[in-house]
């Protein structure tokens, strides 16, 4: 392997022959930090300016370059502010009312720059969230507005008193520098060439960004919270997933988030490599169509009957399914919930897997076979829809072939239609199909349900594809976001969820299992569901098994 | 001639016009937009039709594409949304690199297929005529992305002398001497040029043996070795110098088919040139960045063809006349 061939070299000659050759002087980290990673990524990020972030890569790179005022942790409750760690802010006061709170910035908080970091950039980046004008991809609804008490001093005024508002601004609102933005119009910071800088306050910073080819961070050696204990931080594009793995086996990458499962064996014969399986909020499920796609106002001709989709479920070998996809790191669905998430419940009851008692259902929903092995009908109108799968997941293509199958053998004719994320998500946004597959990611509190499942969520107005509507299960979730008690939450949402098991607007299949490949001379901090890259800056070389390119230091680049 | 190269020009224009409209029209008749990424940061439809306003893609396509021209012909290609930047500066980036990969890439094809296909000629009937013919014919027919992939498992991973992508070391280039990143790209060059060549190669190697069949019984070559010239002499300097005309029309003709290969090796081999691009863009509905790729690869099509008409005339005293 090159990696092992490079780790070879003495690392007195290699230090001696860059900064002859170079002229650059390549500092030397000492032994607690130092290193370099370089994460190999199958697309760009298309921005890291926080109102603007639209992809994960993105959202990766503005977590290292920007900063809340507070983070949430590792136990990942959203209920007050039990459990958040400062960050932007040291500490933060509540009024006795509760209804704002006063969050006092770290004096020694420098923007990149070198500009010191004040509470009035904390009120410029709510507006930046909020005004229609920047075209924010995520929401503060909450809060009122944001004022400003001193220069190290800002407070927020909520509109309601709620569980979740402590959590609801300081997950969503990450802080931008008032004096580098402040006079470029609204509309136009989608196009500022300062939006692409990404000057902020975090533990790295960004030296470079080749558009289509990488992104390079280094550690912030002033920062407020200590410097980044890797030197360098390097996001390599390589789209095509084959190239991507060739590049980690042959040693010019350190990490690939996701490998896939019918490749993890690569890992295993690697003497460079180990897999890092780490927990997200990802699952995925079969979802109904309850909508006709020719007049969403209408129910669905076939799934329009619960029974009908019972049936289907019951239809289905979901453990079997599992297995064959999956192996053993496969992990079923309880429901439509990732098991990471504060109020999973793995005690809940789905429709068993039984044909017998799914064909009798059939019959009673008035679906029968004309002649044994038949296409179901009813009416005239056989029982038989399409089943959209993106083509860029391979678990869930193979999936759709297996439920083809066995849906076969209830009488239920499925066309599969592949089809490219784009072209999927379109289809679902204007309830232009009958089944998907989908993975979905909530946000880690009840609040996401309401965009996923609640009413208020069908499209246009959020991601409740399936077009479910409930208003006992609307309630419930109303009653999740206004209980202060974490107890009364998850009792809440295990009503909420046995309620839409029993509606049965999806067949919940899996926990979407994350394997990345990482070089073994790194050391990683704990990964979090929300991200594996939060605490990126804690991630450590030990010296002894630095190779060469852990040894460029940070170069010209210190601050 | 003037007349001849005025009217092939205009030819040439109509060609990229009509891409440009068809690439125009296509990509925005493919489901989705530049706003319509799904994920977990999808923007609202409020904000998604925002957007679309604010550059006009709500507007008659018509009218996009009149608006569009216009941009053009004033220069400006339009702004892309997933590279955030003016499409004429992410193609001013793009394209130099790809001019390398492929000018590497023609040199390398017309080496190798120049060499085998004149090899294969002087041998003709014994069983490295037969077996070359097997090997070119299997090129021939391997998917361009397919021999990428293979190269870069045979040569990236089981035997790692290459590396694995990109056109630099990532970390490394900018601590190298000038010598050595001269053979840091070099060495990137190697994998996706030698994997262009080759499928070339097979075609012109196909080319350049039939035109040498077909010359070597003619009565000055029959001339040659009467006078007693060596064998090598009479097929180097007498017989392939005549056979080489018809290949010379394949050096503008290749250019259509290695920018559609290099389409396919730029994204396995991460690239960063004008495929490369191009495959990100139509994935995220980057609408400038696509038509504008297009109309780079249209205008370097008939360039190309253009060129092999030029390069035909200088070369047949003929045509020249004409």
């Amino acid at each position: 392997m090159r990696s092992n061939m490079r780790s070879k070299i003495p690392s007195l000659i290699t230090c001696i022959a860059l900064v002859s050759c170079t002229g650059r002087e390549a500092s030397v980290s000492n032994t607690a930090t130092g290193g370099t990673v370089v994460v190999v990524v199958p697309g760009d990020a298309h921005t890291f300016f926080p109102p603007h972030i639209e992809e994960g890569i993105g959202a990766a790179v503005r977590e290292q370059l920007y900063e809340r005022l507070a983070d949430m942790g590792d136990d990942m409750n959203t209920v007050g502010d039990k459990g958040f760690t400062p960050r932007l802010a040291e500490r933060w006061d509540w009024a006795p009312d509760s209804l704002s709170v006063a969050f006092h910035i770290d004096p020694r908080a420098r923007w990149h720059d070198g500009d010191p970091v004040r509470a009035s950039d904390v009120r410029f980046s709510y507006r930046l969230f909020t005004d229609p004008k920047v075209g924010s991809t995520t929401e503060i609804p909450n809060v009122d507005s944001v004022s400003v008490r001193d220069s190290l001093t800002a407070v927020v005024w909520y509109k309601k008193h709620r569980p979740e508002e402590f959590y609801d601004l300081v997950y969503q609102l990450y802080v931008m520098p008032e004096h580098l933005l402040k006079d470029i119009p609204l509309e136009d910071l989608r196009k500022s060439d300062v939006t692409r800088r990404g000057i902020g306050s975090g533990r790295f910073r960004l030296v470079r960004w080749d558009a289509g080819q990488r992104i390079e961070l280094v550690a912030d050696t002033a920062n407020h919270r200590g410097r980044a204990k890797l030197d360098r931080v390097i996001w390599s594009v390589v789209p095509d997933a084959g190239a991507a793995i060739a590049q980690l086996l042959g040693g010019q990458a350190d990490f690939l988030e996701f490998i896939p499962i019918d490749q993890l064996h690569l890992l295993d014969s690697s003497k460079t490599l180990r897999p890092a399986p780490y927990p997200n909020f990802q699952y995925a499920f079969l979802g109904f169509n309850l909508v006709d796609p020719k007049s969403p106002a209408r129910p669905h001709p076939i799934f329009g009957d619960v029974r009908v989709r019972r049936a289907l479920s019951m239809a289905l070998d979901r453990r079997a399914m599992l297995q064959n996809v999956f192996g053993k790191i496969g992990r079923l669905s309880y429901g439509p919930f990732p098991r990471t998430i504060a109020f999973a419940d793995t005690t809940l009851t789905v429709p068993p897997f039984n044909v017998d008692a799914a064909k009798a259902l059939l019959d009673s929903a008035g679906w029968r076979e004309p002649n044994p092995g038949a296409v179901r009908q009813k009416n005239g109108q056989p029982l038989k829809f399409s089943l959209i799968t993106p083509v860029s997941s391979r678990p869930r293509v193979a999936y759709s072939v297996l439920i083809q199958e066995q849906w076969r053998k209830v009488g239920a004719q499925v066309d599969i239609e592949q089809l490219q994320a784009n072209a999927a998500g379109d289809r679902q946004r204007s309830h232009n199909f009958d089944a998907s597959l989908i993975a979905q990611s909530p946000d880690p509190s009840p609040s996401g349900y309401q965009q996923q499942w609640g009413s208020s969520g069908v499209p246009p107005n959020g991601q409740n594809w399936v077009s479910y509507r409930s208003p006992a299960y609307d309630a419930l979730l109303d009653s999740a976001l206004t209980t202060f008690d974490a107890a009364k939450t998850r009792a809440y949402m295990r009503r909420a969820f046995q309620l839409q098991i029993a509606d049965a607007p999806a067949v919940w299949l899996y926990d979407v299992p994350t394997v990345g490949g990482i070089h073994k001379r790194i050391q990683y901090a704990p990964m979090r569901p929300d991200g594996w890259w939060i605490h990126l800056a804690d991630w450590t070389i030990a010296p002894n098994e630095r190779i060469e390119r852990d040894r460029v230091g940070l170069g010209a680049t210190t601050r | 001639m003037r007349r001849y190269l005025a009217a092939r020009v205009g030819q040439s224009l109509v060609v990229v016009l009509l891409v440009t409209a068809i690439s125009f029209l296509l990509i925005r008749l493919a489901p989705g937009d530049p706003f319509s990424f799904v994920g977990d940061y999808a923007i609202s439809d409020a904000v998604r039709d925002r957007l679309r306003a604010q550059f006009g893609y709500d507007r008659p396509l018509i009218e996009q594409f009149l608006l569009f021209l216009g941009n053009v012909a004033r220069g400006h290609l339009g702004y892309s949304h997933s590279m955030h930047r003016d499409v004429g500066s992410v193609i001013a980036d793009a394209l130099p690199r790809t001019l390398l990969l492929m000018g590497a890439a023609l040199v390398a094809s017309f080496a190798i297929g120049i060499g085998v296909g004149a090899l294969q000629a002087v041998r003709h009937g014994s069983w490295l005529d037969r077996s070359t013919s097997g090997i070119l014919l299997l090129f021939y027919s391997i998917p361009d992305f397919w021999l990428a992939l293979m190269a870069l498992l045979a040569f990236a991973y089981w035997l790692p002398i290459f590396p694995a992508g990109g056109m630099v070391d990532q970390v490394m280039h900018d601590y190298m001497s000038f010598g050595g990143r001269v053979r840091d790209v070099i060495a990137h060059l190697i994998l996706p040029s030698l994997t262009l060549a080759l499928l070339g190669a097979a075609g012109i190697a196909r080319f350049q043996r039939a035109a040498l069949l077909e010359v070597l019984p003619q009565d000055y070559v029959r001339t040659a070795r009467a006078k007693g010239l060596a064998e090598r002499g009479v097929v180097f300097k007498h017989a392939l110098r005549n056979a080489l005309l018809p290949i010379i029309t394949l050096v503008g003709l290749s250019l259509p088919a290695l920018v559609g290969g290099a389409f396919f090796v730029e994204k396995v081999f991460s690239w960063p040139g004008m495929g490369y691009i191009a495959a990100n863009a139509i994935a995220s509905r980057d609408y400038d960045l696509v038509t504008g790729t297009v109309i780079v690869g249209g205008i370097m099509v008939a360039l190309g063809s253009l060129l092999a008409d030029l390069l035909y005339a200088a070369a047949d005293p003929r045509l020249r006349a004409r």
